[in-house]
């Protein structure tokens, strides 16, 4: 049927328990969203389900998906339920204790018994290898082949079936670990290989030798995964050759993630970001905090200008990996985090969850213990519909039930345990999130948040008036922001080179050198190995510092300064840098570059939506309700979110319902529904 | 009135965001790279009263919870809206405890009325005085140890105080970095005073001030409630430093922990008299000074990690202190280097809470690693280059349940290292080997962790190498319960040449091109007996290459051949047991056991009565001597019971009549 090529773009975000779907509808120019249970058991099993029930509910054939982009978490769950690949680990002799060292500091520096978490290629299969690159990148002690042979004979019989190589100086050229791998395969065909030059050439050795394992560690599963994803999605008729987000919040072809798994790792968060930095600049919110909470964490980004911050050292499970990454800060705090009180009867909530299995008390899958979701129902905020499109009915009397325990340890009434459920959960995500914009040097009240995810919206307004935040937005389809995010995003690759000089001449002519190189590495990887055809846009920077500091600050730099040699313009972007993060800059203090950066994207099409007809006037409530909030029963008017015109408005307390969460808005608050079907939700007053 | 548990809670969330956020703005805007590389600065709201109840966990130094700003605070008569007060002087206060240590505090006004002090301090990279960086052992005087600034107002109403910041600035070597980070502290107490506001505005003033009183009782009311999951009886321990001065006697330190219910007592009795170095720790003689209690803080909050850090944890807890001591020196004693005693008083707690619960307590830290400074010339640009090399740093103890974490832990888990590739791209030099140092640990049923490693090369003349802290080349790491010593620290020039030098305790050396250098930190203490660990545990070890096949041998009876345990050879050993069990609770090692044949516990004690009756300036000359006769005793005439002590002590008396009207 090729009258069908192209006629929908889907992304999809698989969850732990929800796998999210965005379908673009070319022709009619709308959003359509899909909401079903996971698989974790048979990951892409969730994906031909949604496919299938994407026809079925929307008479969307496979054959019809031009585009398909889909974000996994298997990359993740290997790591953090360590089912990956038997690793071995080589690494210069003389310091094979790398992963066990790392960078001393034990997770909790207050408890003496603290301890950091065992390596993912353990120490007995860590083998040195007799070789040595020095700083400047000239090799003092080439590869003995012989040497490796015997390393890889050992890691065979402990039972490795994949060698990390990660070798001092790396970065600074890369060709021992590349003899080291030739003699490996040469030795060991079958050996799947993974070199720290290739994964992420930086300096500093524990980063870039963690980055290798987590990639070498996962790289089986994911390649085995996308292979198999490829496979149903073809036998499943869709024609697009699927793409993958990426923890850089852009995507790839599905194909590179099988040799480059650690660039998705962290997708699912990062698309997020990027559907929540997208949605608020379309309605002119530069400034936004996005907020999406599930069931065990809250994931909150920062999104500035337009765009949301990067970091390195982002966590995979137990790791950091140090590669371009949406930053995305995850608090242990969700809706199905439980509440408790201690020995002193003081009320705490967290950090334990009850997950989506047995989950909330209300769910009446054999949770019994309260949870910030049972105390929303218990306040009657929540319960007039179902979540997860008809996955989940709530069960009042369980919830308070369990609420009630909690009424009887702090001698309150059921309503007021509940809602002090909800401020001390509140309480404790807006600890994460000062600490957050503190460091940032933000005030979080010139902020928007933009409230997604199951229990965002449910959360979003009471959090944003203990920041102090004057508006809070709740997209069209808040569960499936992620997925949203995997839609719009650009194709996109990092490119890093550690120069390490001083910004003079000759540390420009090696800039610019490096800077060739780049730019070659990276326009092959767009044209020829994404096979993308359209605009290359290149953004350059450089991790720079003053000399004798020892930490590094990302300044977006110009190419043409490299190419022409003006150090001063470079060292000018610099002070500049550092003026904004730090507030202050040293004029006089020469300056080190210490990496060149280079992002490549092309553009795919965005989703053209349409502004819909305002139908200015008051919201007709479908109902109303007695709920408890702010320490009283009200009566709230409710909601149905499909009801809800553009140009309509209502004020608090008001529920507003819709198939995958609810939005709670209490006294003090007015909605507004603008022209994209955003709730727009303003402090009064 | 008490609050409710719900606000407290919240409140609680609440003091705690604003002492992280505080400590951002200070870590973001702080200009030294020292602040940014060691994280040695504090943050924190106190009451009027100064007792601090709300600090940070996620940045900043670990030893300042509960640190009390009182005696600063009331060294200034009259407060304003828009004042700071500043201070560095170990002996104005006591809130600062050396002099880089720069702290400030301002006070939070509402309607007229303190509410609180937004306070705070940074360690300086130099104050001024007899060396760079204002440290070093050979100190005596506190006029040595750079410029000192008694309580001060900084600013008054907002206003800067000229004079008092140029008196400073012109007393430091590097004045814009002293100024800039004075500048982050600034920023951090206005974000501090902010948070307060917010909080009273958010919660109103009576339910603030109730629930911060709250907040220091609820942190109290948990630290007793982990006492009193402890027996009651009085646990003496005591500890060494290898060196009271440079190429000194040693140094002890004696700790009696008293546990009654709910109350702990920390009797310093027996430690050594104040010390003509800068291993003092300023105290004041305050029975809860901070310093003295950052062990105990460690063992509350490992058992119990519910435990809420406030000044109110410090309640449980009074010291016995007695003046003219190294726990209570008087003026002008120097106190620079009180790292290195804290560290030695932090392991000794963890000792003494040990006798008290055995089986949730690890044998000794890993400990006397140094923190590293090469100083050379580049070859290639010739530029001086001062760079911070990786800090050594040792595990934790073995305990029941687990093997010591290796490499870092304990009381040593906020270090951070330098990268090897950063340190050759930058300090001129190579490194040869970065690891864990092979038997090393401590030996036991569960092992203690394994002491860091650092081999490197010096490639130009004149390179000034300077180590920080070094100890533990003499008196190692205990173990506990069976469980044995950890391994001595090691400093080695040129290993395993005809040119090799033991550096010992050394701090400070000059090496030129070709020299290399061996630094190891000393190993934690093992738990339990190692003749009873899992013989695949050692082998597994070996495997690692973290025991040597003669170790697993001598240590564990485990014999090891063609990599798998020879299992009838490792049943013959263990059997015969060659070198026969721990004595006591506490194996203590052969060199302090040798050391304190001669020094028994009644001669040690004996040692530190006799001399406690002297004037101060007398005490350390008087100790040396008593060593010194002592030392020479036929050793069929030593009898240990405090004897030979109490005559040698006669002896001085009776060279130097004027000690019996002398006056300290």
């Amino acid at each position: 049927m090729p009258e069908l090529e192209t006629r929908c773009r889907v992304a999809v975000d698989i969850g732990g328990t929800f796998t999210d779907f965005c379908v673009f509808d070319e022709a009619a120019g709308e959003l359509r969203t899909l909401k079903i249970l996971s698989t974790p058991e048979a990951p892409g099993e969730e994906v031909m389900q949604g496919i299938a029930e994407l026809d079925r509910r929307y008479g969307q054939p496979a054959a019809g998906i031009g585009f398909f982009t889909h974000g996994t978490t298997v990359g993740v769950n290997t790591v953090i339920q360590r089912r990956g690949a038997a690793l071995a680990l080589f690494t210069t002799r003389e310091f094979e204790d790398v992963l066990e060292v790392a960078r001393l500091k034990t997770p909790d520096p207050y408890d003496i018994f603290s301890r950091r978490p065992a390596p993912l290629a353990p120490r007995e299969r860590v083998y040195g290898i007799a070789e040595r690159v020095l700083k400047d990148g000239s090799v003092e002690t080439p590869v003995d082949p012989a040497d490796v042979r015997r390393a890889v004979a050992a890691a065979k019989a402990a039972g490795a079936d994949t060698i990390v190589v990660a070798l001092l100086h790396a970065y600074a050229n890369p060709a021992n670990e590349r003899a080291v791998r030739d003699a490996i395969l040469e030795a060991a065909p079958e050996m799947a290989v993974t070199l720290s030059s290739d994964v992420w050439p930086v300096i500093r050795e524990y980063e870039r030798t963690v980055t290798a394992t987590v990639a070498g560690y996962v790289q089986r599963r994911v390649a085995a995964y996308i292979g198999s994803l490829q496979a149903a999605l073809s036998a499943a008729g869709v024609p697009a050759e699927p793409m993958i987000t990426k923890s850089n919040g852009g995507i790839m072809a599905a194909e590179l993630g099988k040799t480059d798994p650690i660039a998705m790792l962290l997708s699912g968060t990062a698309s997020g970001a990027i559907g929540a930095a997208d949605a608020a600049a379309r309605i002119g919110a530069p400034d936004v905090l996005s907020f999406d909470v599930g069931g065990t964490s809250a994931d909150v980004a920062v999104v500035q200008g337009g765009k949301p911050a990067f970091g390195t050292g982002e966590l995979v499970g137990e790791f950091p990996i140090y590669v371009p990454t949406v930053s995305v800060t995850s608090i242990g705090a969700g809706g199905g985090s439980i509440a408790w009180v201690d020995d002193f009867g003081v009320l705490k909530v967290g950090p334990e969850s009850a997950g989506s299995a047995p989950g909330p008390a209300c769910y009446g899958k054999g949770g019994e213990r309260p949870t910030v979701t049972d105390a929303f129902v218990t306040m009657g905020l929540l319960g007039a519909d179902e979540l997860g499109y008809g996955a989940v009915r709530l069960d009042r009397a369980a919830a308070e039930r369990a609420v009630g325990a909690i009424a009887a340890r702090l001698s309150l009434g059921l309503s007021e345990a509940a809602e002090s459920i909800v401020d001390v959960a509140v309480s404790g995500m807006y600890l994460e999130v000062a600490k957050l914009m503190s460091r940032r040097g933000a005030d979080p009240r010139a902020f928007a948040l933009l409230a997604f995810g199951g229990a965002g919206p449910m959360l979003g307004v009471l959090f944003a008036r203990e920041l102090g935040i004057a508006r809070v937005i709740v997209p069209p389809t808040p569960g499936v922001l992620s997925a949203y995010g995997g839609l719009i995003a650009d194709i996109r690759n990092d490119f890093i080179r550690t120069a390490f000089v001083d910004l003079d001449a000759g540390g420009l002519a090696a800039l610019e050198e490096l800077a060739a190189e780049l730019e070659a590495q990276a326009l092959a990887w767009l044209r020829e190995e994404q096979g993308f055809e359209g605009e290359a846009y290149l953004g350059w920077s450089a991790d720079m510092r003053y000399l004798g500091q020892s930490y590094e600050i990302e300044t977006v730099i110009d190419r043409a300064d490299i190419r022409a040699g003006r150090a001063s313009a470079l060292a000018d972007a610099f002070h500049d840098e550092h003026e904004r993060v730090y507030d202050h800059a040293d004029a006089e203090a020469p300056v080190q570059a210490v990496n060149l950066r280079l992002t490549v994207s092309g553009a795919v099409p965005k989703p053209a939506l349409a502004d819909a007809a305002a139908a200015p006037g008051p919201a007709a409530p479908r109902g109303r309700a007695a709920v408890f909030l702010d320490g009283a029963v009200r009566e709230a008017s409710l909601y149905v979110r499909a009801d809800l015109l553009p140009g309509q408005h209502f004020s608090g307390p008001a529920v507003v319902s819709q198939d995958d969460c609810t939005t709670v808005i209490p006294p003090g608050f007015a909605a507004e529904v603008d022209l994209r079907s955003n709730l727009i939700l303003t402090r009064e007053g | 009135m008490p609050i409710d548990k719900v606000t407290l809670e919240i409140l609680k969330n609440h003091t705690r965001a604003a002492a992280e956020s505080m400590a951002y703005t200070l870590y973001r805007t702080a200009h030294s790279t020292f602040v940014k590389e060691t994280e040695d600065f504090t943050t924190g709201l106190t009451t009027p009263d100064g007792e601090t109840f709300a600090t940070p966990t996620e940045l900043g130094a670990t030893w300042f919870v509960g640190l009390n700003y009182g005696r600063a605070i009331g060294m200034i008569d009259d407060y304003r809206p828009g004042d700071i007060a500043m201070t560095n002087d170990p002996y104005s206060g006591f809130v600062s405890t050396h002099s880089p240590d720069m702290h400030i505090w301002k006070p939070v006004f509402h309607e007229g009325e303190i509410v609180a002090f937004s306070v705070g301090h940074i360690h300086n990279t130099d104050v001024g005085g007899a060396v760079p960086a204002s440290l070093s052992r050979t100190l005596s005087e506190i006029h040595q140890e750079g410029v000192r600034i008694p309580p001060v107002k900084i600013l008054e109403e907002g206003a800067l105080n000229r004079q008092v910041l140029d008196i400073f600035l012109a007393n430091v070597r590097a004045p814009d970095q002293n100024w800039g980070d004075l500048k982050a502290q600034i920023a951090a107490c206005n974000t501090g005073e902010r948070k307060v506001h917010e909080m009273i505005a958010r919660f109103g003033r009576d339910t603030f001030r109730e629930g911060v009183a709250d907040l220091l009782d609820y942190a109290e009311a948990q630290a007793r409630a982990i006492v009193r999951t402890l027996p009651n009886g009085t646990y003496p321990f005591a500890d060494y430093m290898d060196e009271d001065s440079v190429d000194g006697r040693p140094c002890r330190m004696k700790l009696t922990v008293i546990i009654r219910d709910d109350e702990l007592i920390f009797d310093f009795t027996g430690s050594d008299p104040q010390l003509e170095s800068s291993l003092n720790m300023p105290t004041g003689g305050d029975e809860r000074h901070v310093l003295l209690l950052v062990g105990m803080t460690y063992v509350l909050y490992s058992l119990d990690r519910s435990l809420y850090l406030n000044s109110g944890v410090a309640r449980v807890c009074r010291c016995i202190l007695p003046s003219g001591t190294m726990v209570n020196p008087v003026f002008p004693a120097a106190v620079g280097m009180r790292t290195l005693s804290c560290y030695r008083l932090h392991g000794l707690t963890f000792g003494a809470f040990a006798q008290a619960a055995p089986d949730r307590m690890a044998g000794a830290p890993g400990s006397g690693g140094p923190i590293m400074n090469v100083n050379t010339i580049d070859n290639r640009t010739g530029r001086r280059i001062m760079a911070a090399i990786s800090p050594m740093s040792g595990g934790g103890g073995g305990r029941a349940m687990e093997d010591g974490p290796d490499g870092s832990g304990a009381n040593q888990g906020f270090l951070k290292n330098t990268p090897t590739e950063v340190n050759e791209a930058e300090a001129g030099i190579k490194v040869l080997r970065f690891g864990l140092a092979r038997d090393s640990a401590g030996p036991g049923l569960h092992r203690g962790g394994l002491g860091t490693e650092l081999v490197f090369q010096a490639f130009s003349p004149n390179t000034r190498v300077t180590a920080r802290n070094r100890d533990r080349t003499v008196f190692t790491g205990w173990g506990i319960e069976g469980g044995r010593p950890g391994a001595a620290s090691k400093f080695i020039r040129n290993p395993g040449t005809n040119r090799e030098v033991d550096l010992r305790n050394t701090d400070i050396l000059t090496i030129g091109p070709g020299d290399v250098i061996h630094v190891t930190c000393g190993g934690a203490g093992g738990w339990g007996d190692p003749f009873r660990r899992d013989p695949d545990a050692v082998l597994l070890d070996w495997r690692r290459g973290w025991v040597s096949t003669e170790h697993a041998r001598e240590a564990y009876g485990v014999v090891i051949a063609g990599g798998a345990v020879d299992i009838p050879a490792t049943g013959a050993l263990r059997a015969a047991r060659p070198n026969g069990k721990a004595n006591g609770f506490y194996d203590l090692g052969p060199e302090r056991s040798a050391f304190e044949a001669v020094w028994t516990d009644a001669n040690y004690d004996a040692l530190t009565e006799c001399l406690a009756v002297l004037p101060v300036n007398w005490r350390f000359y008087a100790k040396h001597r008593i060593f010194d006769t002592i030392e020479m005793l036929d050793p069929a005439a030593r009898r240990g019971d405090g004897s030979e002590v109490r005559a040698a002590f006669d002896a001085l008396r009776a060279e130097f009549p004027q000690l019996d009207t002398a006056r300290g």
